[in-house]
């Protein structure tokens, strides 16, 4: 490798030199990437049921503060009953609501439109404002020490 | 035949705040959560204060982005927060008022419908959004004619203006940045840059809510934040809570590291103001959407002219995200800047902004035509839940 780079022109930087020949993400991989972010930002939870293992025995005794018996009337309802009931996604929600309110204002009218400004930049590692961009993957950072750290944690690293 | 009281349910994605009008309200987690540490049991609403150690808490939601959909999780949490344990209540005697979100789709609507006159058997109920509680409330006490209501809560922030009292769809504006996205965001960003918190929502939000502030100069405060010793007056250390002596964490000032070894920290700097920043620059994480203050001026362009002035020096902000240090000085300090020079420019943060819906609540019911807002069991099972549309104006 390092014989073969000696051929090329000796004027130009090791590191521009090498730029052409890495891999780097196009841009639908970019945009794939960032989308999985924002996605990553609505999630509830990041790990496992910490009770998913256990297997709930329905044959132990509810206990009560009293021995009163239960005055209602009407015997309610479980609430697996409405889990079944009215079970629908969000996404069939927003769906249906296209028929419920086809005209705006409605959920997806009332949305924000993109900012008339531009985007600013911060260093993907630190957090300061940036001003380079990082070759094969896009990500931001803001000096020579941040580029190492995400050269070796994160570039390239997450399979999107 | 007028009631004493009423029941108020200002049913939020996080918080639930639950109680009779002549009471204080009750601000009760509105999801289920289970412990690493205690295997036996989940815990309901309130029920996590018994948790001892709440490291690794899983959360399991009834809210996803700001809709009612985990139908099963919901009817849990209700049962508990109706029952004795929380705040009990008998619907049957008591009229209800609970609030949605805007815009709130057609088949939750009439599930909310049926589940309380069904199930729970209401005699009398008012299904409302928050906003509009919230817009009584300031409206009451004001007295003025026109307001723009400000809701950022845990799913998202709305701005609904509002003129003479009833809002304004073509002007109701959502940004889609809430409370889970700052806490989510600061989890991350704390993971990578110092230990892996990813399974610690519950205990990060409560660092957020410590530590985080509104910056007046963003740039500024960056410049600070980069300074070194103690010209750097943003950094500090939060000392995370061990769950044996210490139950909730707390932001100190930075000691030398051989001092304190046993107790652990985040080192808080710039995350300290650049998480809250993102209500006002949604696209600073890629969200690409406008901020706070640009989507009120958006809105406000979409209003009558003749009411600019009004909706102006009308200006309330609430919901939890209204509880950063800075938050109404931001936003007054950006709309100031952004609206023309002839209008006044009045910005008020709710004195609570947790319950400021739900007191809104209390006073709706003093109304006198409060019953002419409501549905009764009769009317529903007369005409069944199409009249809740025609009545209720979600």
């Amino acid at each position: 490798m390092k014989q073969f780079l000696l051929h090329l022109d000796e004027t130009e930087s090791g590191r521009v030199k090498d730029a052409d020949r890495r891999k780097v993400l196009d841009d639908a991989a970019r945009k794939r990437r960032a989308r999985k972010a924002v996605e990553a930002l609505e999630q509830d939870n990041f790990h496992e049921d910490p009770h998913a293992d256990l297997v709930m025995s329905k044959k132990v005794p509810k206990f009560a503060d009293s021995n009163e018996k239960p005055t209602r009337k009407k015997k309610s309802k479980s609430a697996e009953y409405y889990k079944l009931r009215f079970r629908k996604t969000f996404a069939q929600l927003v769906e249906e609501d296209v028929n419920f309110r086809p005209d705006p204002p409605n959920y997806l009218s009332a949305q924000a439109p993109p900012s008339k400004f531009p985007d600013r930049h911060f260093c993907a590692v630190c957090g300061f404002p940036s001003n380079y961009t990082c070759i094969p993957c896009g990500a931001r950072y803001c000096c020579v020490r941040c580029l190492g750290t995400h050269l070796d944690t994160r570039c390239l690293k997450w399979t999107a | 035949m007028p009631e004493t009281s009423c029941y108020i349910l200002d049913n939020g994605a996080y918080t639930a705040k639950v109680g009779f009008s002549t009471m204080e309200p009750k601000v009760v987690p509105n999801c289920i959560m289970k412990a690493k540490s205690e295997r036996r049991r989940p815990f309901i609403g309130s029920q996590i204060d018994e948790c001892r150690d709440a490291s690794g808490l899983f959360y399991i939601l009834p809210f996803q982005k700001g809709f009612l959909v985990n139908w099963d999780t919901q009817k849990t949490v209700w049962d508990y927060m109706f029952s004795k344990e929380c705040c009990p209540v008998n619907f049957n005697e008591i009229p209800l008022i609970i609030t949605e979100p805007l815009f709130n789709f057609a088949s939750i609507q009439e599930a909310m419908t049926e589940i309380f006159f069904e199930e729970y058997e209401c005699q009398s109920l008012l299904r409302i959004n928050a906003t509009d509680l919230a817009e009584y409330n300031y409206r009451k006490t004001h007295k003025n004619v026109c307001t723009i209501v400000v809701d950022s809560g845990y799913s998202y922030t709305y701005i609904v203006p509002y003129i003479k009292g009833k809002k304004f769809r073509d002007g109701i504006r959502r940004v889609d940045v809430g409370g889970k996205v700052l806490t989510n965001h600061l989890k991350e960003v704390l993971s990578y840059r110092q230990l892996n918190v990813m399974d610690e929502t519950y205990v990060i939000n409560q660092v957020k809510e410590d530590s985080c502030f509104v910056s007046m100069d963003f740039m500024n405060d960056m410049e600070i934040a980069r300074k070194k010793g103690s010209e750097n007056t943003i950094v500090k250390d939060y000392v995370l809570p061990d769950y044996t002596t210490i139950r909730r964490g707390y932001l100190r000032d930075v000691v030398r590291p051989d001092e304190d070894l046993e107790q652990q920290t985040l080192r808080m700097n710039n995350e300290r103001f650049a998480i809250p920043e993102l209500l006002f620059h949604p696209s600073d994480v890629g969200i690409q959407q406008m901020g706070i203050t640009e989507t009120i001026m958006h809105s406000l362009n979409a209003c009558p002219e003749e009411h600019m002035e009004s909706l102006l020096e009308n200006i309330v902000l609430y919901g939890g995200n209204a509880l950063f240090p800075g938050f109404r000085d931001r936003v007054y300090n950006d709309v100031r800047a952004a609206a023309l020079d002839h209008y006044d420019v009045n910005v008020t943060v709710a004195e609570n902004p947790i319950t400021y819906a739900w007191e809104g609540g209390k006073m709706i019911f003093r109304d006198p035509d409060f019953y002419s807002f409501c549905m009764t069991k009769e009317e529903y099972e007369e005409e069944g839940k199409a009249l809740a549309f025609e009545r209720f104006d979600i």
